[in-house]
């Protein structure tokens, strides 16, 4: 099924434990990739002819099916896009530089994904507006009680991740968005832990937008999807320009299609959308709430293990009854660098976990790390890869204090 | 400036010392035991690289030394130096003990000038910290100091300064990602990924030593210089408003 996962690295068998920065593919993904190409590869909304609509349809389908399975109202509020990062550009430009002004006030936590800082960073700096952050609570959860404070008449927009990739930690987002509608703002949300982990309903959050990557939920690289009220992407202008996205081009000016393709200037990721749908197929196939009940207990025992281990730091809240967290930990052991961790654990053990700030820095320089390592599992991982892993961390731990 | 220590990384004779001589093939670490003598030295002048015009020989001699005692013969030229390197860690076949032999390249790395520790001399990159600083003497050899927060890393950056430190600068240039891929040691070196210290560290080397040699090639560092260094963010176009650090030698 997971190909990858039988693998052997380094004379050992593979032990991945990097899903939060990409899912392995299932069968049923590469098959449908193949049969785009080898089948009906041609392009869409342009050809009359057989494959042409084929693809088209098949183009159209994956549309529809992202959009169920966040329950969207209706598939044109799904924008097909690059990854997540190119979803959050385009609000940011489009939405952003049309609405915000000097003064405005765009509320993000520390805790966010560089990808749903930088590009309000360049809207800030274009328009004046001002970027305001919320830290951490004790507990190593962004506080939502000062973001509920922060939130204030100049408030126009909350940037929010839904789960962290660091902390693991949860955000009620029904809550913020209740807060932020209060005064009027719109709420993004960076869905891309969220919606490959559990069951994500965009009308029941009733977020404004909500981005994800396909990658990390496993469909292919090179395409994610924009969430946005069917309003909010009707009344945004173009950002990129191009075919596919036109109604009339003059000399001098053009008219613009209707959202999405609006936004899905040129030549879309076809056979990557396709390959997106049948992921999505085969999640739904498990069940959302299925997946999400087994990654819960596994984030348990994978905490319980890790923080267990002496000279070991997890980062992030502590699991409870009320406080659940998502399947990985971050993680630094005691004068050892998270990248020696990470290297040693794939050279001897043939354990893949990821080392660096993963893509947040502002958050790692509040913890006062340049760096964590990260364990993060996805459905097909089991108790016994944890145990592997923690087995390997020992290991490597006692490897490192025989050089001391 | 640099410290008493830092200094000596490029001083003719290397003050680290081997107790115990290191096998050729699966090396134990646990027979390598670094003496770290004090060492002996005359402080260069207004720059932080020990210097020796005269020499064409890189005076980091110490770090590969592992090589060194396989082979009756000094390599002398960069190429030689990278089928050494390649030769020594594919006689290593399992992943520990070229870990463990990087682990000993780190360790032998002499100490970085905590005060060149600066956002300036970064190398840009994803997983480590990894800080260089680059300078080209007067006979135009190429002088490296590197450092990092990850061991692993310092164990790259010390076999890449046992090859290109006190090198040519046109040798520095024609060393490919490649070339290193023989290392097998993390990351395969081919790709310009954000996390691979090989190509991270080799491609700033040379993209600094490209612009060392352009100034050079200006004509005019010369008649006020005879130590030239460059940090982090500076290219030949920007001299002026990146800091291009001007040494001058007694």
């Amino acid at each position: 099924m997971m190909i990858t996962m039988e693998a052997e690295v380094n004379g050992k068998k593979l032990v991945y434990l990097d899903n939060a920065a990409t899912s392995q593919k299932p069968t049923a993904v590469i098959n449908a990739l193949r049969n785009y190409y080898e089948a009906y590869n041609s392009n869409v909304h342009r050809g009359i002819h057989y494959l042409s609509a084929k693809a088209t349809d098949e183009y159209e389908l994956a549309r529809q099916k992202v959009a169920n399975f966040i329950n969207a109202a209706e598939c044109r509020e799904i924008v097909f896009t690059r990854n997540a990062t190119e979803a959050i550009n385009l609000v940011a430009y489009s939405w952003g530089l049309s609405n915000l002004k000097e003064g405005d006030e765009v509320i993000l936590t520390i805790a966010e994904h560089h990808s749903a800082i930088v590009p309000w960073q360049f809207v800030a700096q274009k328009t004046g507006a001002v970027l305001k952050f919320i830290d951490l609570t004790e507990d190593e959860v962004p506080d939502e009680e000062k973001l509920r404070e922060m939130i204030s008449k100049q408030t126009k927009l909350v940037v929010v991740h839904h789960v962290s990739n660091v902390l693991a930690s949860v955000l009620s987002i029904d809550q913020v968005v209740s807060w932020a509608h209060d005064v009027g703002a719109k709420v993004l949300v960076d869905a891309c832990q969220s919606v490959p982990h559990m069951v994500v309903d965009v009308r029941s959050l009733d977020a404004d937008f909500l981005v994800a990557s396909s990658h990390k939920m496993c469909g292919p690289t090179g395409i994610g999807f924009l969430y946005g009220k069917s309003e909010l992407l009707s009344s945004m202008p173009p950002f990129l320009g191009g075919g596919e996205m036109i109604s009339d081009v003059y000399l001098d000016h053009s008219t613009y299609a209707e959202p999405p393709s609006r936004f899905e200037a040129g030549t879309p990721a076809i056979g990557e959308a396709i390959g997106l749908g049948a992921a999505i197929d085969y999640l739904s196939g498990i069940g959302m709430q299925k997946i999400h009940e087994y990654e819960v207990e596994l984030a348990n025992y994978l905490y319980d293990r890790l923080s267990s281990v002496p000279s070991v730091r997890v980062y992030g809240p502590k699991p409870s009854r009320s406080v659940t967290r998502a399947a990985l930990c971050s993680f630094n052991v005691e004068d050892v660098h998270p990248t020696d961790v990470a290297t040693f654990l794939d050279q001897q053990h043939g354990v893949a976990i990821r080392s660096g700030h993963h893509c947040a820095q502002p958050l790692h320089r509040y913890l006062g790390v340049n760096a964590s390592a990260r364990a993060s599992l996805h459905f097909y991982n089991t108790k016994e890869d944890v145990d592997e892993f923690i087995h390997a961390l020992s290991d490597t731990i006692n490897f490192f204090a025989s050089f001391k | 400036m640099g410290s008493s220590i830092a200094r000596t990384h490029l001083s003719p004779s290397s003050p680290f010392l081997l107790t115990k001589p290191v096998n050729c093939i699966g090396t134990s670490p646990s027979h390598i035991h670094l003496n770290l003598q004090k060492p002996i030295f005359k402080k260069p002048p207004n720059s932080r690289f020990a210097h020796d015009p005269t020499s064409k020989n890189p005076s980091f001699s110490l770090s590969c030394s592992t090589i060194d005692r396989c082979a009756k013969v000094q390599p002398s030229s960069v190429s030689e130096k990278v089928q050494r390197l390649g030769f020594e860690f594919r006689s290593l076949p399992e992943p520990i003990d070229r870990v463990k032999r990087l682990l000993h390249y780190a360790a032998i790395l002499p100490p970085f000038d905590e005060s060149s520790r600066i956002q300036e001399n970064r190398v840009s990159g994803c997983t480590t910290q990894v800080w260089m600083e680059v300078m080209m003497d007067r006979n135009g050899v190429m002088r490296f100091r590197v450092d990092s927060d990850s061991e692993i890393t310092k164990g790259f950056c010390s076999c890449l300064i046992w090859l290109l430190d006190g090198a040519a600068a046109d040798e520095v240039l024609s060393v490919k990602p490649d070339d290193l891929v023989e290392m097998n040691v993390g990351l395969p070196s081919r790709g310009n990924s954000r996390v691979n210290a090989w190509n991270n560290v080799l491609i700033s080397m040379q993209r600094r030593t490209k612009d060392l040699v352009e100034e050079k090639g200006r004509g005019n560092l010369e008649q006020i210089s005879s130590l030239i260094s460059v940090n982090g963010s500076c290219s030949s176009k920007n001299q002026a408003s990146c800091g291009l650090a001007v040494h001058e030698l007694i």
